[in-house]
């Protein structure tokens, strides 16, 4: 049985492994040992029995191939209505086929699943909404990526990523001490600005304990500087933990299914142990997803849920503009066309757009705001999700499907759109580099703290 | 005075003026040079790819494309590099800006030395990501004296004589005078006291008249007294003076009367706005004008 010294069955668990398998550029012997990698027939099939439980089962059982769903994929749009790009083929095509062989498939065969389940589908979940039955094509491709990934067919970046968080608990080498330290040193820098800013850490019995994505601590620390200034000017009793700060699950992305549960227990004990009264999650999407749609099954969570409510920013934003916790200065509003891109993983899977609308009606100068068609629960994915925008030898298909969002964006006429979702900001930023459409894009934390008033008694004394 | 010098480049012909500058003042204070380089900004989300500042493509990275880009800026400054016997050579990847002031967290420098603008700002790949420029956004909050080269002329360097020091009597600027005074006072120069009442925006709409003009001048001239002259001990280096116009062009012509190498100034330009960093403030207005390095004071 022929398994890669890079490219094998077994998961990164060690920082030793991580770097040896990150210095292997590109992942060049990574593909190369892949395309000799044997699949363990007994091991998938006996997986598939184990795992592949009758909600799945009767979905692809009952589909009726009417071909419904053919339309609703932004994929399938971009490629020219290629058939293949049909997400009930898509489907019925790789995990179909996988059960119906009884795991009797080869390595070439992987390869075409892997390609069908990184690159032709984004886990968006659009197709579930426009199928007569119900099928949702994205749930069976995070179940078929879990198939996939424990048989060693996984794009490098995401053994990588599920390795982050295997080794760090975090999608990027970020230990716990960088995460207070960043944090400390970003109070630091704004406190002159905002007295009596502070980073309360592992406070127990807060209002709120706060959780972010590792790439604000690496690479854009004023990301959590200003998370803190809407806290401190709200007046919120808030926290942080000193470990379980991460809220996001690249291990999703990849189907690594033990660390998806390793990952979110790390954050429930977090919650466990400072009791706050909520949870807040950065402005992320599928951080959201796996935290407090997906983490509570993973973590065999009986009600389905994190062990204290847990909210997306947009929500938390929504209520402290509705409360008058933050006032916005309505001098400062919005003044140019913008537009709002609804990120699947809280709009679609869990419905939060009314919160981001309110939002909107809050920041925007009336007239300024122009909808994306379709939008809402039926907008499309941003073309970069599900782990799309990471992955190095899928670069052109994703480029490709940048293009759906690129023309609803131009639709619009906005100059400026308000991503709350580190994926969509990324495949936003990522589509004007490559498309040069003149778009400007931005999270809601930086344009908040550019119009919120600043109550009296919070303001610098000079 | 100078202990330990971080010199953070784009080890581009941009940064040759404040090359100039850094690896002297490292010779001759004897001070630790760290040559500090953010080779990429990373991209892509969480993957491998980062884009080179230097050559603007994407690349994979590893450690045999970090440890090419560090030889190359030891190449690059490799003459100069022989002159100073303390250094190090640093490259990392990020965002400019955050990176060159997570290093001055780190290393604690006693100055950091930067050049001017990078070039065409539409081009330029530091633009990428994040609005304004790395030096403004590192001269705002670092909380470690920065000297800035921008022109030509400013890194013809033999050395501290003269220093001015412009002032708006503000809190920053009483940092920026406390450093100023230690420094003529370790290296032994003349100080130079500078206000320029402001004439151009303030009075909207209004000329002062001349005797307005002239009595704001007298209550300067007594501020100055009061606030800074009183600590000196030995006045005799030291001169100071007020002039009136446009701040920013009266403390370059000033420098330029008084043969000055080094300006010091404060700067305490509080949020600025992401929409509107370009070269605003006095103190930027300087720093692209003046005929000698800058050094700005946070705190």
């Amino acid at each position: 049985m022929p398994e890669g010294t890079l490219c094998n069955k077994k998961p990164i668990d060690t920082e030793e492994d991580l770097k040896t398998l990150l210095q292997d550029t590109g992942g060049k012997t990574y593909y190369e040992e892949m395309k000799v990698l044997d699949v363990n027939s007994d091991l998938l099939w006996n997986t598939i029995k184990n795992t592949c439980k009758s909600r799945m089962k009767t979905w692809l059982e009952i589909c009726a191939h009417c071909g419904m769903c053919a339309n609703s994929c932004f994929l399938y749009l971009i490629n020219d209505c290629d058939p293949k790009q049909v997400p009930a083929y898509k489907i019925q095509s790789t995990l179909g086929e996988i059960i119906k062989k009884k795991g009797k498939v080869d390595n070439d065969f992987m390869h075409m699943a892997m390609e069908t389940a990184w690159a032709k589908c984004t886990c968006c979940n659009r197709c579930g909404m426009y199928c007569p039955h119900g099928i949702d094509m994205g749930i069976m491709f995070g179940y078929l990526r879990g198939l996939l990934y424990a048989q060693g067919f996984v794009p490098w970046e995401l053994k990588i990523g599920a390795g982050m968080h295997r080794v760090y608990r975090a999608q990027m080498d970020v230990t716990d001490t960088d995460f207070t330290e960043t944090f400390e040193w970003m109070v630091e820098e704004y406190e002159e600005d905002y007295p009596g800013l502070t980073v309360p850490i592992d406070k127990e019995g807060a209002d709120i304990m706060y959780t972010v994505n590792a790439r604000e601590v690496k690479h854009y620390p004023e990301d959590l500087a200003e998370a803190a200034i809407l806290f401190h000017l709200a007046g919120e009793n808030w926290t942080v933990p000193s470990s379980g700060w991460e809220q996001t699950s690249l291990s999703m992305f990849a189907g690594d299914w033990p660390a998806c549960k390793m990952q979110v227990e790390h954050v429930y004990a977090a919650m466990e142990r400072l009791k706050p009264k909520r949870m807040v999650g950065t402005e992320c999407g599928h951080a959201h997803r796996a935290t407090v749609i997906e983490g509570p099954y993973w973590a065999g969570r009986k009600d389905g849920k994190p062990p204290v409510e847990s909210i997306h920013y947009v929500e938390w934003i929504a209520e402290a503009l509705k409360t008058g916790k933050l006032k916005i200065d309505p001098a400062k509003r919005i003044k140019q066309p913008v537009t709002l891109q609804d990120s699947c993983n809280y709009i679609r899977n869990h419905g939060l757009k009314t919160a981001t609308r309110e939002i909107i009606s809050y920041i925007v100068e009336p007239g300024y705001f122009v909808e994306m068609t379709p939008n809402k629960e039926h907008n499309y994915c941003c073309g970069g999700g599900g782990g799309f925008n990471g992955i190095g030898i899928f670069r052109s298909q994703r480029n490709k499907a940048l293009i759906t969002k690129r023309d609803q964006l131009l639709d619009t006429g906005a100059e400026l759109v308000i991503a709350p979702c580190h994926n969509c900001w990324d495949a936003i930023r990522d589509l004007e580099e490559e498309y040069k459409i003149g778009i400007k894009w931005s999270f809601l934390k930086p344009l908040l703290i550019s119009m919120v008033q600043v109550p009296e008694h919070l303001q610098p004394k000079e | 005075m100078f202990k330990k010098i971080l010199f953070a480049t784009s080890a581009t012909p941009v940064c040759d003026h404040a090359a100039r500058v850094a690896f002297d003042m490292a010779q001759r204070y004897d001070s630790h040079i760290s040559v500090f380089h953010v080779m990429g900004i990373p991209t892509r989300g969480y993957s491998q790819v980062v884009l080179d500042v230097k050559t603007g493509e994407k690349v994979d990275l590893d450690d045999d494309y970090m440890d090419w880009v560090k030889e190359e800026v030891k190449t690059y400054y490799s003459k100069q590099i022989e002159k100073v016997k303390k250094y190090d050579i640093d490259t990392v990847v990020g965002i400019p800006y955050r990176e060159i002031l997570r290093a001055i967290r780190k290393l604690k420098p006693d100055l950091v030395i930067m050049g001017g603008s990078t070039g065409d700002e539409e081009e330029s790949v530091y633009k990428k990501g994040i609005a304004g420029s790395t030096l403004q956004k590192v001269a705002k909050s670092s909380n470690c004296p920065m000297l800035v080269v921008n022109r030509p002329a400013a890194s013809f360097w033999g050395g501290l004589s003269k220093v001015v020091f412009g002032t708006d009597f503000s809190k920053a600027s009483d940092a920026a005078f406390n450093f100023a005074l230690k420094l003529v006072k370790a290296l032994d120069c003349e100080l130079h006291i500078f206000h320029a009442l402001d004439i151009s925006s303030i009075h909207l709409g209004r000329a002062l008249t001349q005797d307005e003009i002239e009595s704001k001048i007298r209550e300067s001239l007594r501020q100055i007294r009061g606030k800074y002259i009183n600590k000196i001990k030995d006045s005799s280096s030291c001169s100071f003076d007020v002039w009136e116009g446009i701040p920013y062009v009266e403390i370059v012509k000033y420098a330029r009367e008084k043969y000055a190498d080094l300006i010091v100034m404060a700067h305490h330009t509080r949020k600025m706005d992401p929409e509107d960093t370009r070269l605003g403030s006095n103190i930027e207005q300087v720093i692209v004008r003046a005929g000698c390095p800058v050094i700005s004071i946070n705190k």
